[in-house]
């Protein structure tokens, strides 16, 4: 049985373009890829009332999302064929505009890539032990609620 | 014997702490109750209870040194 490597997904801050340009130039080399697809959650300003959200804040149970997400990873592996995987959240406050969720698949052909990265995402909102917390206008707060 | 209890998302605001401790409570039930009666609003509050890192459904046995975390809903990404 091969080693059991959680590996950490959680950043602080935003994930900036320049991470994510980084990411996609490092798979140049990986010449039996086909299909990249790729998810960004970006932190939206919605209306609340007569405010709007300036920014989330995210906190996490760390240890137990990254066993969970070892857990996904490996399901996922499974399912579909992909060459690899990659997953990054933020956490601290996230400015509406800002990313906050990359997601990154890649595979020979293009349905593996698309539909593994589509399935993570919904993964990693229902099952990650992540919270965040919208930080309106005003200062004031309410706690987001995943749809 | 002495259980940590982990809070996240809105439980941190409603205890007004992320970690307490409990002496002496023999399940995760017990446990829950004797919260809600010292913070009444948590039971209005749905969440999910972890022992030592594992999501569990039902009552389950404590043991010294245990670690509790109580989760409201996630709400990532």
């Amino acid at each position: 049985m091969r080693e059991k490597k959680l590996r950490n997904i959680f950043v602080n801050g935003a994930i900036s373009a320049d991470t994510i340009a980084e990411s996609i130039r490092k798979h140049h080399t990986k010449k039996d890829i086909g299909a990249h697809s790729i998810f960004l959650g970006q932190v939206r300003a919605d209306e609340i009332g007569d405010q709007q959200v300036a920014g989330i804040s995210y906190t996490a149970y760390e240890e137990l999302a990254l066993e969970k997400m070892y857990e996904i990873r490996e399901a996922i592996f499974e399912k579909y064929p992909l060459t690899c995987m990659h997953v990054h959240h933020s956490l601290g406050l996230i400015a509406a505009g800002e990313i906050c969720l990359f997601v990154f698949t890649s595979s020979k052909h293009r349905k593996a890539a698309m539909e593994a990265c589509d399935e993570l995402v919904e993964r990693i909102k229902a099952e990650l032990p992540i919270w965040g917390k919208e930080i309106l206008t005003d200062e004031s707060h309410q706690w987001k609620e995943n749809k | 014997m002495n259980i940590k209890i982990l809070l996240f998302g809105r439980l941190t605001e409603l205890l007004g702490q992320s970690v307490l401790h409990m002496e002496d409570v023999s399940d995760t039930n017990t446990l829950a109750q004797r919260l809600s009666s010292q913070y009444p609003g948590l039971a209005q509050i749905k969440y999910q209870v972890a022992v030592n890192q594992e999501i569990i459904h039902g009552n389950k046995a404590l043991t010294d040194g245990m670690t509790v975390a109580l989760m409201p809903p996630f709400s990532g990404g």
